[in-house]
């Protein structure tokens, strides 16, 4: 697909979007808020960065968004199905890789052929083929993290959300992992990626950063 | 292969935790039933002889059903979340993983009955067998229940515990009289009456099928409430 047919509404859209935990017994309460009215925008073809000092609530932010914490306020708009990959790697320690494709294969709703064929592009381009039949406690963490993100990319999602994915990556590795990123880009995909420390600004669209809840565009 | 069959699966990958699902009920049954009678003497309970045995069964079953079905959601709460989030939904990640727990508890209730009728010569066994699943699958229920809720596997374990203790000490046999929220009332009722040659009425029957499906449900409903999209 050419680039200048690819769609220039946002594939993920926050806007103001706050968020707030609370500790300690009844009483003496403490509130931090942590999201104060965060926004972002991601469009298809556009290869996002969030970054922010740890504890600014990028991965609040990313939970928010992925759905695994509920919002306080703001609205978000996002497709039903997107890709995800965790920054600790959210995999069963006693089932195989091959077993792991197997299970997101059917929760993303592919077929046998579609899913085989995706499934071996991705440990072909990650070069994690010959642990297909590994359990992932036998894994090393890099390995896993590998995994971690061939999860997320394994349906060819509309929107890519990336929370510290390369953490563990070798060299030659996170070189890949950038050239993956920007082929998925090229094609359509939405990518935001999450990091406390972006040294690959010249590959990214745009980049926000975390400060105070907000996110402000450098 | 379906997902109840690869749940199941990681967890028959534990060599150490289906040794212990089997021998601590075989154990629990052949040294703890002289015990659990002391103890019912001492709580002003009437349990004694065959129904003590026939009892520790269903408790032994119990016990470690609860802890695997607490371990077993927590332990996969955040990759079984992931998973709900790339679009199984929570009923079918819930319905697998309780289905592949359920096997395991069918295997530790298989474990204290084949013990409990090594140890005694029970009246009604088929009564005996169906109760001490009963057992399995409630406390299956209420570890699952917890461990969807409480991932902390330190208080997580302690409320397992805590409701084990609470429910056995008070139940049928071990004091005067049951309280109304004893969970196992109806499985011990109706295991004591089997033990001890008596039987029991269709009534218990019902009551204990209510139950035990009823606690199966919970355990369902608040899997697929804390797995849910929050989005």
């Amino acid at each position: 697909m050419s680039s200048t047919l690819i769609s220039t509404l946002p594939v993920l859209s926050a806007d103001g979007i706050t968020k707030a935990f609370s500790s300690g017994p009844p009483w003496h309460r403490r509130r931090v808020e942590v999201l104060r009215g965060a926004s972002l925008q991601v469009s298809p073809g556009e290869l996002v960065g969030l970054v922010g000092e740890n504890g600014s609530g990028k991965s609040t932010l990313m939970q928010v968004i992925v759905g695994l914490l509920a919002r306080d306020g703001g609205t978000l708009n996002r497709p039903e199905r997107l890709g995800y990959c965790p920054q600790q790697p959210l995999l069963w320690d006693k089932l195989t890789v091959a077993e792991h494709f197997e299970l997101f294969a059917k929760a993303y709703d592919l077929d046998e052929r579609s899913a085989m064929a995706s499934r071996d592009g991705l440990v072909g381009e990650l070069g994690f083929g010959k642990y297909l039949g590994y359990r992932v406690e036998e894994l090393s963490g890099g390995t896993r993290q590998k995994l971690n993100l061939s999860l997320a990319l394994l349906h060819d999602p509309q929107l890519l959300l990336l929370d510290e994915p390369y953490a563990g990556f070798d060299w030659e590795t996170y070189l890949r992992f950038w050239e993956m990123a920007e082929q998925r880009r090229a094609k359509g995909m939405g990518i935001l990626v999450v990091s406390h420390l972006l040294a690959e600004r010249e590959r990214l669209t745009r980049i926000y950063e975390l400060r105070a809840g907000r996110c402000e565009a450098l | 292969m379906s997902r109840t069959f690869i749940f199941a699966r990681e967890q028959l990958r534990a060599p150490f935790t289906l040794a212990l699902l089997v021998a601590i009920p075989a154990l629990f049954v052949i040294s703890a039933a002289g015990v659990l009678s002391d103890f019912a003497t001492a709580l002003g309970g009437s349990l004694a002889g065959d129904a003590a045995v026939a009892l520790s069964a269903g408790w032994a079953a119990a016990f470690i059903s609860g802890a695997l079905g607490f371990f077993q959601a927590a332990s996969s709460r955040g990759a079984d979340r992931r998973l709900v989030l790339a679009g199984l939904g929570p009923a079918r990640v819930a319905g697998s993983r309780i289905a592949a727990s359920i096997f395991l508890a069918v295997v530790a209730a298989a474990a204290a009955f084949m013990a409990l009728l090594v140890r005694v010569d029970v009246a009604h066994p088929l009564h005996a067998a169906v109760a001490v699943l009963a057992f399995a699958l409630l406390y299956l229920a209420i570890g699952v229940l917890l461990g969807s809720v409480i991932s902390a596997p330190l208080e997580g374990s302690l409320l397992v515990i805590f409701v084990f203790l609470l429910d056995a000490f008070s139940g049928p046999g071990m004091s005067g009289s049951p309280p109304l929220w004893s969970v196992s009332q109806k499985a011990a009722d109706v295991l004591i009456a089997a033990g001890s040659g008596t039987g029991s009425p269709a009534g218990d029957w019902i009551k204990l099928g209510v139950v035990t499906l009823g606690a199966l449900v919970a355990a369902f409903c608040v899997f697929v409430a804390s797995a849910r999209s929050r989005a």
